[in-house]
């Protein structure tokens, strides 16, 4: 049988794979950017450019949502179930993207992710023990999970670029929650002295 | 500039700093190539020494910057008679209407002054080598190491030598800055002039200068810079030998920096879209920015397996491409045209 660590570290090797290649085309676009002189271009041309490199972009950033998709039930699912999972939102997100457009797909994405993002957080934060995660620590637990809830975040808050004053709001929570997990994540034993103190400290 | 502070003595006074820093930076070099690439360690207690002085050094100077910074805030602001000041706000008003982002009005009592960050043209290099110099400082006193220990001195050294031959920000104090405000002190200049010099330096004091962005914005991004060379050289000794000592420290550095990075990233968004608009896309440093972010979170993530042969050279591999893709973000100011450039 596949061993969940085994699935866990060939996501990783995908989305290794998927930000090379956004890598590659971030230093493409740095160069035409330079050769073209895009910033010294009419407004209308300058748009043109833009739309071309979102376009460009687009199958690769579809790609890593649907691996963060697949990422996130991996706290939740034993590796057979995952599988199927994967399967299923590949197959949804496909359809809904023949039918309703490739954005409406991705929202779907980042919508189940989101709330399965939210249970796993849930779960985390009430020390649950059915959460799948490569170290036991219950603040790193937490903290990854707030981080990776951010990283959704951010990516869903991209859909209402157009509405300013929903779109800060957004991101100001992405924002606090990313930093939140950062530093329960990478300073979880710190968290541990700190609240053992603090508990020692009480009368 | 009559009434405007002397930045003679500041530069006099900074440039026998930095010529110390320098001397003192070049005893430590030698000692670190010596050390770097003998057997037993040399001179111990001297590398250590001279560090400590260093570091202290490089603080002092920036408290003298900050001093600096301190004198234009107090001395410096934009004083408009008064019917020139009624004239330019109906100006500002008129132009607010139509902005996303509206400029303070003019206000008689309380005249527009500079708060310059203390890391911007060439103090941005000595807060970022400050900030490697004290990482560098603690990394020298938890890793006895000789060789580790070399390296990091060496890497200090250059660094003293980019900054007094290259980018001495007491040489020429602020010469951008100062280029952009010495036309506000010519007396002769007639009222229409003066108030379209103001409509020239106002935005630019709102959304740059003054911009409280300015304040966490780039110093976050220098201490990255600062913890990702450090990760950098303990991934070239992890290329070399399977120490977890090391590779535990060279995490430590990196867990700090991926937080000042990403933090420092998100905190230079709302910026962007207040002083540029949403046309920023697809600027070439903000690629740099992204592709370096993903070098570093995929190195963060492989760190996991770390303990997997092939992921332990492939961890390492990715900490020294991390450092290559900040210098090359670090240059893509200078090379690449954009919003953030220096061209």
């Amino acid at each position: 049988m596949q061993r969940k660590s085994s699935y866990d570290f060939y996501l990783i090797l995908a989305t290794t794979a998927v930000l090379f290649v956004i890598s590659i085309i971030c230093i493409y676009s740095m160069f035409y950017f330079k050769m073209a002189q895009v910033q010294q271009l009419p407004t209308v041309m300058k748009e043109a450019y833009l739309h071309r490199m979102n376009v460009i972009v687009a199958p690769f950033i579809t790609a890593l949502i649907l691996l963060l998709g697949i990422c996130v039930p991996k706290r939740l699912l034993p590796v057979s179930w995952l599988n199927r999972f994967a399967l299923v939102l590949a197959a949804l997100t496909l359809i809904t993207s023949m039918i309703w457009g490739v954005k409406l797909g991705m929202l779907l994405v980042l919508s189940i992710s989101l709330i399965l993002q939210t249970g796993v957080l849930g779960m985390a934060l009430g020390g649950s023990k059915n959460l799948y995660f490569e170290r036991k620590n219950y603040w790193v637990r937490v903290g990854s999970s707030l981080m990776h809830l951010g990283l959704i975040l951010f990516v869903f808050d991209l859909f209402f670029f157009d509405r300013q004053a929903l779109h800060l709001l957004l991101f100001w929570v992405t924002t606090i929650s990313t930093v939140l997990g950062m530093i329960f994540c990478f300073y979880a034993e710190s968290m541990v002295s700190l609240i053992k103190r603090l508990q020692l400290s009480r009368p | 500039m009559p009434t405007f502070l002397d930045p003679t003595t500041f530069s006099l006074l900074g440039n026998y700093l930095l010529l110390t820093i320098l001397v003192l930076g070049g005893l430590l070099g030698i000692s670190g190539t010596v050390n770097l690439f003998r057997p037993a360690p040399v001179g111990e207690k001297i590398s250590s020494r001279l560090l400590i002085v260093i570091t202290s050094l490089l603080v002092v100077g920036f408290i003298w910057i900050c001093w600096f910074h301190y004198q234009i805030h107090t001395q410096l602001s934009l004083e408009l008679p008064q019917n020139l000041a009624v004239w330019l706000n109906r100006q500002l008003a008129a132009a607010n209407s139509n902005a996303s982002y509206a400029m303070p009005l003019y206000d008689l009592a309380h005249p527009p002054r500079y708060s310059i960050p203390v890391w911007i043209e060439n103090e941005k290099y000595y807060f970022w080598f400050m900030c490697y110099a004290i990482l560098g400082l603690s990394a020298h006193y938890r890793m006895r190491h000789h060789r580790f220990r070399g390296a990091v001195h060496l890497i200090l050294a250059i660094q003293t030598t980019i900054l007094y031959f290259f980018t001495n920000p007491f040489a020429a104090p602020l010469p951008k800055f100062m280029a952009e405000i010495s036309p506000w002190f010519n007396e002769n200049l007639s009222d229409m002039a003066r108030a379209g010099l103001f409509m020239k330096l106002y935005p630019k004091m709102i959304f740059y200068y003054n911009a409280h962005y300015m304040w966490l914005h780039p110093p976050m991004l220098f201490l990255s810079y600062a913890c990702i060379t450090l990760t950098f050289i303990t991934s070239l000794f992890m290329l070399v030998k399977r120490d977890l000592a090391i590779e535990n420290l060279g995490y430590d550095f990196a867990k700090l920096g991926f937080f000042m990075l990403t933090l420092g990233m998100l905190l230079g968004y709302p910026w962007a879209l207040q002083a540029w608009g949403p046309n920023w896309w697809w600027d070439p440093k903000i690629c740099s920015s992204i592709m370096m972010w993903a070098v570093f979170s995929t190195y963060l993530h492989t760190r996991l397996y770390a303990n997997k042969p092939a992921m332990w050279y492939f961890s390492s591999i990715l900490g020294i491409l991390c450092f290559a893709a900040m210098i090359f973000t670090f240059l893509a100011t200078f090379f690449f045209p954009g919003e953030h450039t220096f061209q």
